[in-house]
């Protein structure tokens, strides 16, 4: 089942086109991260998913039910966390939080109960005084439970991290990464380390459409460039290793692979990774030469998004 | 019918906390025992001012003066008053953002508008019933009140009047989400109504007529039913106004 498919979406603002034929599907129970830069249309297609703003073309459906604009019942599926989430600040997170479930239809007796858990969840068990006097950490928080308060199946945050300080911003992933497995999460954001350490999908939205999306893991994968990085201690000890006989025998004879030195790092561009990681492990205990690192070049999220944002 | 009432209250913990409750009972309080007391000590004052060996024969008040000046306080400062303290009704929630998490939670837009409607027209019974009954208790203590005519029925012309304020006022705030647009919309349709009054065939059916006519009704220069028309015209326009406020605010972006 799909938590969300969006298909050939289309939104402009006047002249400025937003979404220009966006196709997105979020399997259900994943975390999914969806990246771009400030402007790319993130907070558009979430205020879409749950009609807040008309479509221009396309189709959006919430665990297979169409979304419409304005009174939209695939609402019940979802709890939605604004960027900056506004509160009524002459409220308590109690009160606050009794309105939002009397609204959702939660029966009475499971109210009080449900709001403890919760508040427990985001960490605000004490927090007795009305919201207008919270941090912004704090209201984000806040914004959480009320957002899981339905028990939503798909949890939408419009980035909840953004705003925050180191700290606040490790609880809220803390709190988004206990709800996986029991909810859908999708929360947009520009911070890649968050997405790294919470997503096991992603979709990054530029021009108007997905420049690259899928699992995580398998994207870097793909992104593999089989470059094997080895630092030296210095520069003296790197061109003694390259000055070896069998270094410029090995590298002579396979002309598949390309090197490059930066600074004190040289850097093996190779088709056969395992092997030439071999040879040059066994050049080096030959010569006695330690290195500080040997690894091989994972692909960072940075430079992928930067190849696909460009 | 649970989302309804868990609105209103909010409604009421809103108007509560953020001091409406408070401005409208002491406004309409000390209105309501000013008018009397202006009535009786206006001839008083004037004979202290008065400059030495002049002299003017002021009638005595009645309790006719005391409800000409209900009905000029109310009937300015008290709407006015109305519609400043209603024009952020919607327009703030609009502006601030704060119904994204409501809306979001599957509550229906109608009950929204007609949870604030629910309030506003509450908060306004009550202050206009504190502010009628002062006058009222006032009123009779100190004059005989033999000589009024239907003047139950004035104050009643009076209340509708308010009633239809704010239900332009709530549809100035959604169609231009703030509280400018809400007041400048509830002058404008005040402007326009008095202008359609010069209309001769036209003017009884003008809601203007319960908020001007009050004083005739109650001196006895106006029979009741005179007013019938525009009772039943405005009670269509307030309905009007707040199903095009419901479909209006459902097409809303938000």
């Amino acid at each position: 089942m799909l938590a969300l498919e969006i298909q050939q979406l289309h939104k402009s603002f006047g002249s400025n086109k937003v979404i220009d034929g966006l196709n997105l599907v979020v399997p259900e129970n994943s975390i999914y991260g969806l990246l771009g830069q400030n402007g790319a249309g993130k907070t558009t297609t979430m205020k879409m998913t749950l009609g807040l703003l008309k479509i221009d073309r396309g189709t959006i459906k919430v665990f297979g039910e169409n979304v419409h604009y304005g009174q939209t019942p695939t609402n019940q599926h979802i709890g939605f966390l604004p960027d900056v989430p506004e509160f009524y600040g002459y409220m308590k997170p109690q009160e606050y939080l009794e309105l939002c479930g009397r609204i959702t239809g939660i029966p009475e007796p499971l109210l009080k109960p449900r709001i403890q858990e919760l508040l427990a969840l985001v960490g605000l068990e004490n927090a007795k005084k009305r919201i207008g006097g919270y941090s912004r950490g704090m209201k984000q928080r806040l914004g959480i439970a009320q957002a899981m308060i339905n028990e939503p199946k798909l949890l939408i945050c419009d980035e909840p991290t953004s705003a925050l300080d180191p700290i606040g911003r490790k609880e809220i992933l803390d709190i988004l990464l206990k709800l996986k497995g029991k909810t859908t999460v999708i929360f947009s954001t520009h911070i890649l380390s968050d997405v790294e350490r919470i997503c096991d999908h992603i979709g990054v939205l530029s021009g108007g459409k997905l420049a690259l999306e899928g699992n995580l893991s398998e994207i870097k994968e793909n992104g593999r460039t089989d470059i094997i990085e080895i630092e030296f201690t210095s520069k003296e000890q790197l061109s003694q290793f390259r000055e070896l006989d069998a270094t410029k025998a090995y590298f002579s004879s396979d002309n598949t692979s390309k090197l490059s030195v930066e600074g004190s790092r040289l850097y093996i561009e190779t088709e056969s990774v395992k092997s030439t990681q071999l040879h040059v492990l066994k050049i080096l205990a030959e010569a006695e030469l330690v290195p500080n690192r040997i690894e091989l070049l994972e692909p960072t999220l940075e430079n992928l998004f930067m190849e696909v944002v460009k | 019918m649970r989302p309804y009432i868990a609105f209103v209250k909010k409604e009421w913990l809103e108007a509560l906390r953020t001091y409406k409750v408070f401005i409208f009972a002491v406004v309409f309080a000390l209105l309501g025992i000013m008018n009397p007391i202006t009535a009786k000590v206006t001839p008083q004052l004037l004979e202290t001012f008065m400059p030495e060996g002049m002299q003017i024969t002021l009638p005595e008040p009645t309790a006719l003066d005391s409800w000409a000046q209900f009905y000029k306080n109310v009937g300015q400062m008290g709407l006015i008053v109305l519609v400043i303290l209603f024009s952020t009704l919607i327009s703030h929630e609009i502006t601030k953002g704060t119904l994204i998490n409501i809306l979001t939670k599957g509550l229906k837009r109608s009950t929204v508008i007609y949870g604030k409607l629910t309030l506003s027209i509450l908060l306004w019974t009550a202050s206009f019933v504190l502010c009628f009954g002062l006058t009222d208790i006032y009123t009779r203590y100190f004059w005989d009140v033999s000589i009024l005519h239907h003047a139950y029925f004035a104050g009643g012309c009076l209340w509708l009047f308010g009633v239809f304020l704010i239900s332009v006022t709530l549809l100035g705030g959604i169609l231009f989400s703030n509280s400018y647009g809400s007041l400048l919309t509830t002058l404008l349709v005040f402007i326009v109504l008095m202008i359609l009054g010069i209309f001769e065939p036209i003017a009884k059916f003008n809601p203007t007529w319960l908020a001007t006519q009050n004083l005739n009704l109650v001196q006895g220069n106006l029979s009741p039913d005179r007013l019938i028309p525009a009772i039943l015209s405005t009670i269509m326009v307030i309905v009007l106004l707040n199903v095009i406020s419901v479909i209006a605010f459902n097409r809303k972006a938000i």
